[in-house]
Order: C-alpha cells, then sequence, then structure tokens
C-alpha cells in the first residue's frame, strides 16, 4: 500500500552490534507507550525470538504472549523484517516494519519503515484529537505521493478494468 | 470533530481507496490539486461524454472525496474541488506513528551507546 512511515538515526556502534543489541534487548530500550498499545492497559515485556521463522512477541505479567508479528527477514548485520499488529487493529490489518542497519563511517545508521496502512485503527480515532492546520499544511504533498502509489499499486490490478 | 463516529471514518476510508481504484477517477483528483473546476472542464480534460463524468463525480462525492457548488450566478454549473478530511485520519496517525517511531530510535540509541561506549 502506499502508506509508509520512515525514521533514522545514527548510532555509535557497528552494524553487527546495532543489530544484536537491537533485537536481544528490546526489554531493556523499548518504551511502552499509549500509540504502540499491543494489549490496552499492560505494557508487558517485548522480544524477539531470533532467526527466520522467530516472532516478536509481548509478554503480559500475567504470562500470556501476545503475538505483534513473525520475523519475515532475519538476516544480521544489515535487515530485519517482522510483522505488526496491535490489539486495535481490524481484522485483516496488517502492517510490516523493516529495519536496516547501514555502516557509515565507524557509526551505523539505524532506519525504521513502517508500512502497509491501509487505514487507522478504528480505537485510535476517539481517543485523539489534532490541530488540523499542521497536517493540512502538507495536503497538496501528500495527495501526490498518494496518488503516485496507488498509481503503481493499482497499475497491475485494475488491467481491463479501465472503463468508464 | 469528525473523530466523533470512528468505525464510518475507517470504512469511509476504504471507500476512498475503493473509488481511487480507477484510473479516471485518480486523473480527477489530479486535475482538482491543482484548484476547483465545472465538471464540464473535467469531462473534456478527460475526453469523457458528461454522463460518464457525472458518473465518476457521482462515486468520489460519494466517499466524501469530492465537494460540490455552484457559482452563485448560475445555478446549472457544478464546480468540483477537493476535499481533505477522509485522508486526515490516516494521516494523523502516520504522523503519530512516526514521532513515536523516532522516540523509539532515541531510547535505543541511549541504550546502545550507554551498554557499548568502546
Amino acid at each position: 500500500m502506499s502508506s509508509r512511515v520512515l525514521v533514522a538515526l545514527r548510532v555509535s556502534a557497528t552494524p553487527e552490534r546495532a543489530f544484536e543489541v537491537f533485537t536481544r534487548d528490546i526489554a531493556l530500550w523499548w518504551r511502552p507507550n499509549t500509540l504502540f498499545a499491543f494489549t490496552p492497559g499492560d505494557p508487558g515485556v517485548l522480544s524477539f525470538e531470533p532467526g527466520d521463522g522467530g516472532r516478536l512477541i509481548q509478554t503480559l505479567s500475567n504470562g500470556k504472549e501476545f503475538e505483534i508479528g513473525k520475523v519475515r527477514s532475519w538476516s544480521p548485520p544489515n535487515r530485519l523484517v517482522f510483522g505488526w499488529r496491535q490489539a486495535t487493529f481490524e481484522a485483516g490489518q496488517d502492517t510490516e516494519v523493516e529495519i536496516r542497519f547501514e555502516a557509515i563511517g565507524d557509526e551505523t545508521r539505524v532506519t525504521v519503515e513502517h508500512r502497509g496502512w491501509g487505514s487507522v485503527p478504528a480505537a485510535h480515532l476517539a481517543r485523539h484529537g489534532f490541530p488540523d492546520a499542521v497536517f493540512l499544511r502538507r495536503h497538496g504533498e501528500w495527495w501526490q505521493g498518494l496518488l503516485s502509489g496507488l498509481n503503481a499499486f493499482m497499475s497491475d490490478r485494475t488491467q481491463g478494468n479501465q472503463g468508464a | 470533530m469528525t473523530e466523533a463516529t470512528n468505525a464510518p471514518a475507517t470504512r469511509g476510508l476504504d471507500a476512498t481507496l475503493a473509488a481511487l481504484a480507477d484510473p479516471h477517477r485518480r486523473r480527477v483528483i489530479e486535475l482538482l490539486r491543482e484548484g476547483a473546476r465545472p465538471a464540464g472542464d473535467l469531462a473534456r480534460a478527460l475526453n469523457l461524454t458528461p454522463p460518464a463524468m457525472s458518473r465518476h463525480l457521482r462515486a468520489l462525492k460519494q466517499c466524501g472525496l469530492l465537494e460540490e457548488s455552484h457559482p452563485p450566478f448560475d445555478a446549472r454549473v457544478r464546480i468540483y474541488a477537493l476535499r481533505a478530511e477522509p485522508m486526515a485520519e490516516l494521516k494523523r496517525w502516520l504522523e503519530e506513528t512516526e514521532r513515536t517511531w523516532a522516540e523509539q530510535l532515541i531510547a535505543f540509541k541511549v541504550h546502545i551507546e550507554k551498554v557499548d561506549p568502546a
């Protein structure tokens, strides 16, 4: 789908070390927050089951597990891809997170790409109100991005269905 | 507040994406990004008959992508313009998700640079 979120940051470490600490220590550095609430009311503890076919899971204080997503690519030291589902997502709403680790000199650029947003988790909407102006300012650019994404996405689906 | 009814908002988004599956309708949105236009103008630009144009505009209007008005001097002329709201919720969500990932990466940076100062 056309929507994605892209965030990057440099850390003082090699890609090998960054990949290792990112996955092994996620329980230590992850900060529970209301937006990424996998299970409402219980921040739990995150952990990766390493390797292809592994999982990112949240273990609740009562011992229950919530599977955030399966590992789709475990390719140290440069790339990690996993599925991402929050409790508030609607059925069939699947998103994917890719983490890239690239050496820049003696540092590593860590990039998060979160993609697959076709809609907004319903439970999220009622809780938040934002000033429109901030978002509307980028309205034109945003449409452009959406349309070029859709044109690519739809081109193989709408062949033979071009009629009025 | 447009957030008052949340389920219709996400259904609306699906309807929006469905409406945009048609290349003619995407072209209409592209043209309207530059400003409001009368229906006849759009029909000429897309080389469509008025009835065909009218069907596309109706579909886009139904999912709330377009709004229709007419100039004060002529009620028969219909002018179409883009509406911002259908996609505003998704934009807000993406902005907030971006900010939250940025916070997570900062927390990761603090952690890795603390445990591995070497």
